[in-house]
Protein backbone atom coordinates (compact mmCIF):
# COMPACT_ATOMS: atom_id res chain seq x y z
CA UNK A 1 0.00 0.00 0.00
CA UNK A 2 2.10 2.82 1.02
CA UNK A 3 5.04 1.48 -1.15
CA UNK A 4 3.03 1.29 -4.18
CA UNK A 5 3.22 -2.40 -4.63
CA UNK A 6 1.14 -3.74 -6.74
CA UNK A 7 -0.51 -7.61 -7.00
CA UNK A 8 1.53 -7.76 -10.00
CA UNK A 9 4.56 -6.65 -8.70
CA UNK A 10 4.48 -9.81 -5.91
CA UNK A 11 3.63 -12.66 -8.95
CA UNK A 12 6.28 -11.11 -11.51
CA UNK A 13 9.37 -10.91 -8.44
CA UNK A 14 7.95 -14.54 -7.37
CA UNK A 15 8.44 -16.32 -11.15
CA UNK A 16 11.64 -13.81 -11.05
CA UNK A 17 12.93 -16.41 -7.82
CA UNK A 18 11.77 -14.60 -5.01
CA UNK A 19 10.14 -17.50 -3.57
CA UNK A 20 9.83 -16.50 0.19
CA UNK A 21 8.66 -14.03 2.22
CA UNK A 22 11.79 -12.57 3.33
CA UNK A 23 13.23 -11.71 -0.86
CA UNK A 24 9.89 -10.33 -1.56
CA UNK A 25 9.90 -8.06 1.57
CA UNK A 26 13.32 -6.57 0.46
CA UNK A 27 13.10 -6.79 -3.72
CA UNK A 28 9.45 -4.92 -2.96
CA UNK A 29 9.65 -2.97 0.34
CA UNK A 30 6.55 -4.79 1.14
CA UNK A 31 5.99 -3.93 5.05
CA UNK A 32 8.98 -1.54 5.14
CA UNK A 33 6.64 1.68 5.61
CA UNK A 34 5.72 2.82 8.91
CA UNK A 35 2.77 0.08 9.88
CA UNK A 36 5.61 -2.48 9.66
CA UNK A 37 3.87 -4.53 7.35
CA UNK A 38 0.35 -5.10 9.24
CA UNK A 39 -1.54 -5.21 6.28
CA UNK A 40 0.56 -5.94 3.38
CA UNK A 41 2.52 -8.84 4.60
CA UNK A 42 -0.47 -11.06 5.18
CA UNK A 43 -1.84 -9.92 1.65
CA UNK A 44 1.58 -11.17 0.14
CA UNK A 45 1.88 -14.20 2.60
CA UNK A 46 -1.83 -15.60 0.49
CA UNK A 47 -0.19 -14.20 -3.04
CA UNK A 48 2.88 -16.19 -2.21
CA UNK A 49 0.86 -19.04 -1.03
CA UNK A 50 -1.49 -19.32 -4.06
CA UNK A 51 1.16 -18.85 -6.57
CA UNK A 52 3.68 -21.60 -5.24
CA UNK A 53 0.67 -23.68 -4.12
CA UNK A 54 1.60 -24.30 -0.56
CA UNK A 55 -0.69 -23.49 2.29
CA UNK A 56 0.15 -20.27 3.46
CA UNK A 57 0.62 -22.33 7.47
CA UNK A 58 3.59 -23.70 5.94
CA UNK A 59 5.33 -20.49 4.61
CA UNK A 60 6.17 -19.00 7.60
CA UNK A 61 6.50 -15.53 8.90
CA UNK A 62 8.80 -12.67 8.73
CA UNK A 63 10.73 -11.66 11.43
CA UNK A 64 9.30 -9.43 13.27
CA UNK A 65 11.67 -6.23 14.59
CA UNK A 66 11.91 -4.64 18.29
CA UNK A 67 9.87 -1.63 18.73
CA UNK A 68 6.45 -3.50 17.91
CA UNK A 69 5.15 0.24 16.98
CA UNK A 70 7.22 3.53 15.70
CA UNK A 71 8.91 4.72 18.61
CA UNK A 72 10.07 8.21 18.98
CA UNK A 73 13.77 8.61 19.67
CA UNK A 74 13.31 10.76 22.89
CA UNK A 75 11.93 7.68 24.81
CA UNK A 76 15.73 6.42 24.62
CA UNK A 77 17.61 9.65 25.39
CA UNK A 78 19.71 9.36 28.49
CA UNK A 79 22.53 12.15 30.54
CA UNK A 80 25.59 11.53 28.61
CA UNK A 81 26.73 10.22 31.80
CA UNK A 82 24.24 7.62 31.72
CA UNK A 83 25.56 5.51 28.15
CA UNK B 1 29.79 -32.70 -11.20
CA UNK B 2 30.14 -28.32 -9.91
CA UNK B 3 33.71 -26.67 -11.07
CA UNK B 4 32.76 -24.15 -8.21
CA UNK B 5 30.28 -24.91 -5.05
CA UNK B 6 29.96 -21.74 -2.96
CA UNK B 7 28.64 -22.01 0.92
CA UNK B 8 26.84 -18.84 1.85
CA UNK B 9 24.47 -16.90 -0.54
CA UNK B 10 25.69 -13.16 1.43
CA UNK B 11 27.06 -10.29 -0.70
CA UNK B 12 30.46 -12.39 -1.13
CA UNK B 13 28.87 -15.30 -2.40
CA UNK B 14 26.40 -13.52 -4.66
CA UNK B 15 29.52 -11.39 -5.92
CA UNK B 16 31.35 -13.98 -6.68
CA UNK B 17 29.03 -16.36 -8.04
CA UNK B 18 28.11 -13.53 -10.69
CA UNK B 19 31.79 -13.35 -11.35
CA UNK B 20 32.18 -16.90 -12.01
CA UNK B 21 29.52 -16.59 -14.74
CA UNK B 22 30.44 -13.76 -16.23
CA UNK B 23 34.10 -15.56 -16.60
CA UNK B 24 32.23 -18.67 -17.69
CA UNK B 25 34.22 -20.87 -15.20
CA UNK B 26 32.26 -23.65 -15.39
CA UNK B 27 29.08 -24.59 -13.63
CA UNK B 28 28.57 -22.73 -10.23
CA UNK B 29 26.10 -23.41 -7.68
CA UNK B 30 26.03 -21.28 -4.80
CA UNK B 31 24.25 -22.45 -1.50
CA UNK B 32 22.31 -20.35 1.18
CA UNK B 33 20.63 -22.03 4.52
CA UNK B 34 17.97 -19.14 4.51
CA UNK B 35 17.80 -16.41 2.07
CA UNK B 36 19.62 -14.72 0.09
CA UNK B 37 21.46 -11.58 2.55
CA UNK B 38 20.49 -13.42 5.29
CA UNK B 39 23.36 -13.47 7.35
CA UNK B 40 25.54 -10.03 8.04
CA UNK B 41 24.45 -8.56 4.59
CA UNK B 42 20.88 -7.44 4.86
CA UNK B 43 21.96 -6.45 8.46
CA UNK B 44 24.73 -3.79 7.44
CA UNK B 45 24.33 -0.18 6.68
CA UNK B 46 26.36 -0.19 3.25
CA UNK B 47 29.17 2.41 3.79
CA UNK B 48 32.09 1.65 1.34
CA UNK B 49 35.43 3.57 2.21
CA UNK B 50 39.12 3.12 1.06
CA UNK B 51 39.89 5.38 4.41
CA UNK B 52 41.81 2.96 6.50
CA UNK B 53 44.83 2.28 7.90
CA UNK B 54 46.45 -0.88 6.72
CA UNK B 55 47.86 -0.96 2.72
CA UNK B 56 45.91 -4.41 2.45
CA UNK B 57 42.74 -2.58 3.16
CA UNK B 58 43.45 0.64 1.30
CA UNK B 59 44.44 -1.23 -1.71
CA UNK B 60 42.18 -3.54 -2.00
CA UNK B 61 39.26 -1.08 -1.51
CA UNK B 62 40.23 1.77 -3.83
CA UNK B 63 39.86 -1.18 -6.34
CA UNK B 64 36.75 -2.48 -5.43
CA UNK B 65 35.37 1.25 -5.12
CA UNK B 66 36.46 0.91 -8.53
CA UNK B 67 34.34 -1.87 -9.19
CA UNK B 68 31.55 -0.83 -7.33
CA UNK B 69 30.83 2.48 -9.94
CA UNK B 70 31.34 0.07 -12.68
CA UNK B 71 28.03 -2.40 -10.76
CA UNK B 72 26.39 0.89 -10.87
CA UNK B 73 27.17 1.26 -14.46
CA UNK B 74 26.11 -2.01 -16.03
CA UNK B 75 23.69 -3.22 -13.36
CA UNK B 76 22.09 -0.30 -12.27
CA UNK B 77 23.04 -1.14 -8.90
CA UNK B 78 21.74 1.76 -6.04
CA UNK B 79 25.52 3.19 -5.11
CA UNK B 80 26.50 6.81 -4.62
CA UNK B 81 30.02 8.30 -4.19
CA UNK B 82 28.71 10.47 -1.19
CA UNK B 83 31.68 10.80 0.93
CA UNK B 84 32.42 9.62 4.46
CA UNK B 85 32.33 12.69 7.72
CA UNK B 86 34.43 11.95 10.64
CA UNK B 87 33.10 14.70 12.98
CA UNK B 88 35.07 15.71 15.90
CA UNK B 89 33.49 17.43 18.88
CA UNK B 90 36.92 17.45 21.00
CA UNK B 91 40.26 18.33 20.39
CA UNK B 92 42.08 14.91 20.74
CA UNK B 93 39.46 13.65 18.54
CA UNK B 94 40.37 16.14 15.96
CA UNK B 95 44.54 15.04 16.65
CA UNK B 96 43.02 11.24 15.97
CA UNK B 97 41.41 12.18 12.53
CA UNK B 98 44.73 13.97 11.01
CA UNK B 99 46.67 10.82 12.31
CA UNK B 100 44.41 9.14 9.92
CA UNK B 101 44.66 11.44 7.60
CA UNK B 102 48.25 11.13 7.23
CA UNK B 103 48.18 7.85 6.43
CA UNK B 104 46.02 8.27 3.65
CA UNK B 105 47.92 10.63 2.23
CA UNK B 106 50.84 8.31 2.32
CA UNK B 107 48.64 5.95 -0.15
CA UNK B 108 47.31 8.42 -2.09
CA UNK B 109 44.18 9.03 -0.53
CA UNK B 110 42.38 12.38 -0.75
CA UNK B 111 40.89 12.67 2.61
CA UNK B 112 40.75 16.56 3.77
CA UNK B 113 40.12 18.74 6.78
CA UNK B 114 36.46 20.68 6.00
CA UNK B 115 34.98 23.34 7.87
CA UNK B 116 31.63 24.04 9.25
CA UNK B 117 30.72 26.03 5.70
CA UNK B 118 31.66 22.63 3.95
CA UNK B 119 29.64 20.54 6.64
CA UNK B 120 26.16 22.49 6.05
CA UNK B 121 26.69 21.98 2.57
CA UNK B 122 26.98 18.09 2.41
CA UNK B 123 24.84 17.76 5.74
CA UNK B 124 22.32 20.32 5.65
CA UNK B 125 20.93 18.71 9.11
CA UNK B 126 23.82 17.67 11.13
CA UNK B 127 24.05 20.35 13.95
CA UNK B 128 27.40 22.14 13.72
CA UNK B 129 27.70 24.10 17.16
CA UNK B 130 29.85 21.10 19.25
CA UNK B 131 31.70 20.95 16.10
CA UNK B 132 36.28 20.99 16.52
CA UNK B 133 37.07 20.00 13.61
CA UNK B 134 35.92 16.84 10.66
CA UNK B 135 37.68 15.07 8.14
CA UNK B 136 35.87 14.30 5.04
CA UNK B 137 36.69 11.19 2.32
CA UNK B 138 35.45 12.30 -1.14
CA UNK B 139 35.85 8.63 -2.43
CA UNK B 140 33.85 7.09 0.13
CA UNK B 141 29.78 6.23 -0.47
CA UNK B 142 27.83 3.95 -0.07
CA UNK B 143 25.46 1.26 -1.58
CA UNK B 144 21.89 -0.39 -1.16
CA UNK B 145 22.39 -3.83 0.48
CA UNK B 146 19.14 -5.19 -0.89
CA UNK B 147 19.92 -3.65 -4.63
CA UNK B 148 23.25 -5.24 -4.89
CA UNK B 149 22.54 -8.63 -3.79
CA UNK B 150 19.49 -8.90 -5.80
CA UNK B 151 20.48 -7.49 -9.32
CA UNK B 152 24.10 -9.29 -8.96
CA UNK B 153 21.75 -12.83 -7.90
CA UNK B 154 19.44 -11.78 -11.46
CA UNK B 155 22.19 -11.35 -13.59
CA UNK B 156 23.92 -14.32 -12.13
CA UNK B 157 20.92 -16.56 -12.48
CA UNK B 158 20.81 -15.18 -16.16
CA UNK B 159 24.27 -16.07 -16.62
CA UNK B 160 23.66 -19.64 -15.84
CA UNK B 161 24.59 -19.73 -11.95
CA UNK B 162 22.94 -22.19 -10.10
CA UNK B 163 21.23 -21.05 -6.56
CA UNK B 164 20.23 -23.52 -3.85
CA UNK B 165 18.21 -21.61 -0.88
CA UNK B 166 16.89 -22.83 1.77
CA UNK B 167 19.66 -25.80 2.73
CA UNK B 168 22.10 -26.07 4.95
CA UNK B 169 25.04 -27.50 4.08
CA UNK B 170 26.49 -30.03 7.22
CA UNK B 171 30.29 -30.12 6.03
CA UNK B 172 32.34 -29.58 3.37
CA UNK B 173 33.48 -33.35 1.97
CA UNK B 174 37.27 -33.22 2.78
CA UNK B 175 38.87 -36.76 1.40
CA UNK B 176 42.67 -37.37 1.13
CA UNK B 177 43.52 -33.42 2.12
CA UNK B 178 41.09 -32.39 -1.18
CA UNK B 179 38.23 -30.76 -0.87
CA UNK B 180 35.11 -32.93 -3.30
CA UNK B 181 31.93 -31.11 -2.47
CA UNK B 182 29.57 -30.78 -0.19
CA UNK B 183 26.93 -33.03 2.27
CA UNK B 184 23.39 -31.30 1.63
CA UNK B 185 20.47 -33.44 3.34
CA UNK B 186 22.45 -35.94 3.72
CA UNK B 187 23.50 -36.34 0.04
CA UNK B 188 26.79 -35.63 -1.27
CA UNK B 189 26.94 -32.29 -3.98
CA UNK B 190 31.02 -32.89 -5.98
CA UNK B 191 32.40 -30.52 -6.83
CA UNK B 192 35.70 -29.60 -8.38
CA UNK B 193 36.15 -26.82 -5.71
CA UNK B 194 34.45 -25.45 -2.71
CA UNK B 195 33.92 -21.78 -1.59
CA UNK B 196 33.46 -21.35 2.25
CA UNK B 197 31.68 -17.78 2.33
CA UNK B 198 29.03 -18.00 5.06
CA UNK B 199 29.93 -15.41 7.17
CA UNK B 200 30.08 -15.87 11.27
CA UNK B 201 28.69 -19.22 10.11
CA UNK B 202 31.54 -20.40 8.13
CA UNK B 203 33.97 -21.23 11.80
CA UNK B 204 30.94 -23.50 12.89
CA UNK B 205 30.69 -25.30 9.32
CA UNK B 206 34.84 -25.40 9.09
CA UNK B 207 34.72 -26.83 12.32
CA UNK B 208 32.15 -29.46 11.01
CA UNK B 209 34.37 -30.27 8.22
CA UNK B 210 37.53 -30.58 10.28
CA UNK B 211 39.19 -27.29 9.13
CA UNK B 212 40.12 -24.70 12.01
CA UNK B 213 39.63 -21.09 11.18
CA UNK B 214 40.60 -18.34 13.97
CA UNK B 215 36.99 -16.64 13.27
CA UNK B 216 35.24 -14.83 16.39
CA UNK B 217 31.56 -13.67 15.80
CA UNK B 218 30.80 -10.43 17.63
CA UNK B 219 27.04 -9.20 17.74
CA UNK B 220 26.70 -5.72 17.08
CA UNK B 221 23.52 -3.36 16.35
CA UNK B 222 21.69 -0.76 14.46
CA UNK B 223 18.48 1.03 14.32
CA UNK B 224 16.57 2.52 11.69
CA UNK B 225 14.22 6.09 11.47
CA UNK B 226 11.24 6.87 9.71
CA UNK B 227 12.04 8.06 5.92
CA UNK B 228 12.40 11.99 5.36
CA UNK B 229 13.95 13.60 2.17
CA UNK B 230 17.48 14.36 2.00
CA UNK B 231 18.92 14.99 5.84
CA UNK B 232 23.20 14.46 4.63
CA UNK B 233 24.67 12.94 2.10
CA UNK B 234 28.08 11.37 3.46
CA UNK B 235 27.96 8.26 6.13
CA UNK B 236 29.01 10.35 9.34
CA UNK B 237 30.96 9.14 11.95
CA UNK B 238 31.51 10.53 15.46
CA UNK B 239 34.70 10.21 16.17
CA UNK B 240 34.17 9.95 20.10
CA UNK B 241 32.34 7.21 20.21
CA UNK B 242 32.58 5.76 17.06
CA UNK B 243 28.95 6.03 16.43
CA UNK B 244 28.02 6.34 12.42
CA UNK B 245 24.75 7.03 11.03
CA UNK B 246 23.77 6.71 6.82
CA UNK B 247 20.76 7.92 4.75
CA UNK B 248 19.54 5.14 2.92
CA UNK B 249 18.63 5.46 -0.20
CA UNK B 250 14.93 4.89 0.57
CA UNK B 251 15.58 8.24 3.38
CA UNK B 252 15.91 6.23 6.61
CA UNK B 253 18.46 6.95 9.01
CA UNK B 254 20.03 3.97 9.68
CA UNK B 255 22.55 4.07 12.89
CA UNK B 256 24.66 2.18 14.99
CA UNK B 257 27.49 2.23 17.68
CA UNK B 258 29.11 -0.60 20.13
CA UNK B 259 27.75 -1.64 23.09
CA UNK B 260 29.98 -4.23 24.98
CA UNK B 261 28.94 -8.15 23.76
CA UNK B 262 30.34 -11.30 24.10
CA UNK B 263 32.41 -13.41 21.59
CA UNK B 264 29.62 -15.79 20.28
CA UNK B 265 27.09 -14.18 21.77
CA UNK B 266 23.55 -14.62 20.84
CA UNK B 267 21.63 -12.15 18.70
CA UNK B 268 19.75 -10.62 21.14
CA UNK B 269 17.88 -6.76 21.82
CA UNK B 270 19.85 -4.69 23.77
CA UNK B 271 18.20 -1.72 25.49
CA UNK B 272 21.51 -0.23 26.59
CA UNK B 273 22.04 0.10 22.28
CA UNK B 274 19.33 1.86 21.86
CA UNK B 275 19.98 4.58 24.78
CA UNK B 276 23.43 4.69 23.63
CA UNK B 277 22.91 5.07 20.05
CA UNK B 278 20.05 7.88 20.70
CA UNK B 279 21.84 9.77 22.84
CA UNK B 280 25.01 9.65 21.12
CA UNK B 281 23.34 11.19 17.16
CA UNK B 282 21.30 13.31 19.54
CA UNK B 283 24.11 15.88 20.12
CA UNK B 284 24.80 15.84 16.41
CA UNK B 285 20.89 15.56 14.58
CA UNK B 286 19.18 17.93 17.17
CA UNK B 287 15.82 16.31 15.54
CA UNK B 288 16.57 12.58 16.63
CA UNK B 289 14.67 12.76 19.59
CA UNK B 290 11.72 13.68 17.79
CA UNK B 291 11.70 11.36 15.28
CA UNK B 292 10.51 7.40 15.48
CA UNK B 293 12.80 4.66 15.31
CA UNK B 294 10.97 2.06 12.80
CA UNK B 295 13.16 -1.13 13.85
CA UNK B 296 16.16 -2.32 15.59
CA UNK B 297 18.27 -5.28 14.80
CA UNK B 298 21.17 -7.09 15.72
CA UNK B 299 23.85 -8.99 13.76
CA UNK B 300 27.62 -10.44 13.56
CA UNK B 301 30.68 -9.08 12.51
CA UNK B 302 33.38 -12.22 11.75
CA UNK B 303 36.11 -10.77 13.90
CA UNK B 304 39.68 -12.59 12.88
CA UNK B 305 42.61 -11.85 15.24
CA UNK B 306 43.86 -8.98 12.87
CA UNK B 307 40.78 -7.32 11.52
CA UNK B 308 41.51 -8.24 8.00
CA UNK B 309 39.60 -11.08 6.06
CA UNK B 310 40.64 -14.44 5.01
CA UNK B 311 40.95 -15.04 1.85
CA UNK B 312 42.22 -17.68 -0.58
CA UNK B 313 43.02 -21.02 -0.70
CA UNK B 314 43.46 -23.07 2.81
CA UNK B 315 46.77 -24.33 3.32
CA UNK B 316 46.32 -28.28 3.32
CA UNK B 317 43.35 -28.99 1.93
CA UNK B 318 43.34 -28.86 -1.75
CA UNK B 319 40.02 -27.33 -3.79
CA UNK B 320 39.27 -25.28 -0.55
CA UNK B 321 38.88 -21.39 -0.68
CA UNK B 322 37.72 -19.20 2.01
CA UNK B 323 36.15 -15.47 1.90
CA UNK B 324 35.44 -14.75 5.33
CA UNK B 325 36.70 -12.86 8.45
CA UNK B 326 35.72 -9.64 7.07
CA UNK B 327 35.22 -7.93 10.93
CA UNK B 328 32.98 -5.39 9.76
CA UNK B 329 33.69 -4.36 6.04
CA UNK B 330 32.61 -7.59 3.74
CA UNK B 331 29.71 -5.51 2.12
CA UNK B 332 32.22 -2.71 0.98
CA UNK B 333 35.18 -5.60 -0.33
CA UNK B 334 32.59 -7.72 -2.07
CA UNK B 335 33.27 -6.68 -5.93
CA UNK B 336 36.93 -6.69 -5.16
CA UNK B 337 37.11 -10.02 -3.33
CA UNK B 338 35.11 -11.60 -6.23
CA UNK B 339 37.48 -10.70 -8.26
CA UNK B 340 40.48 -12.03 -6.32
CA UNK B 341 38.59 -15.35 -5.51
CA UNK B 342 37.98 -15.79 -9.27
CA UNK B 343 41.31 -15.30 -10.13
CA UNK B 344 42.35 -17.90 -7.53
CA UNK B 345 40.20 -20.39 -8.86
CA UNK B 346 40.77 -19.86 -12.35
CA UNK B 347 44.72 -19.54 -12.07
CA UNK B 348 45.79 -20.58 -8.49
CA UNK B 349 47.22 -17.04 -7.99
CA UNK B 350 45.58 -13.66 -6.64
CA UNK B 351 45.41 -10.57 -8.49
CA UNK B 352 46.96 -8.30 -6.21
CA UNK B 353 49.81 -9.06 -3.37
CA UNK B 354 48.07 -7.37 -1.19
CA UNK B 355 45.06 -10.06 -1.26
CA UNK B 356 47.73 -12.65 -1.66
CA UNK B 357 48.91 -11.09 2.24
CA UNK B 358 45.45 -12.26 3.51
CA UNK B 359 45.36 -15.84 3.16
CA UNK B 360 44.76 -18.29 6.27
CA UNK B 361 48.35 -19.09 6.65
CA UNK B 362 49.41 -15.57 7.98
CA UNK B 363 47.89 -16.50 11.46
CA UNK B 364 50.71 -19.46 11.82
CA UNK B 365 53.19 -18.11 10.03
CA UNK B 366 53.67 -15.16 11.70
CA UNK B 367 52.79 -12.57 9.31
CA UNK B 368 49.24 -11.08 10.64
CA UNK B 369 48.41 -7.88 9.07
CA UNK B 370 49.58 -4.59 11.11
CA UNK B 371 48.41 -1.46 11.14
CA UNK B 372 50.53 1.40 10.03
CA UNK B 373 50.14 3.35 13.36
CA UNK B 374 48.32 2.99 16.33
CA UNK B 375 46.36 6.03 16.45
CA UNK B 376 44.39 7.28 19.48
Amino acid sequence: MCERVTVEDVERAIDMGFRDLESLRRYLRIGMGPCQGRYCIPIALGILSRRLGVPIEKLGYVTVRPPLEPVPGKLFLRGAKDV
Amino acid sequence: MYDVVIVGGGIIGVSLALKLAEQGLGRVLLIERSYLGSGSTFRCAGGIRASFTSKEHIVLMKRSIELWGELRERLGIKYARSGYLWLASREEDLERIKGYMRIHHMFGLDTRLVDEDFVKQVAPYVDTSGMAGALFDPLAGKADPFDSVYKQFLAAKKLGAEFLIGKEVARVIIEGGVARGVEVDGGKLPARGVVVAAGAYSVHLLDRSGVKIPLTPVPHHAALTEDFERLFDPLIIDVASGAYAVQTFDGHVLMGVDVEEAPFGELGVRLAFLEKVVTVWSRWLKWLPGVNILRYWPGYYEMTPDHHPILGPVAGVENLYVATGFSGHGFMMAPVVAEEMASWIASGRPKSREAGNLVISRFEEGRAIKELAVIG
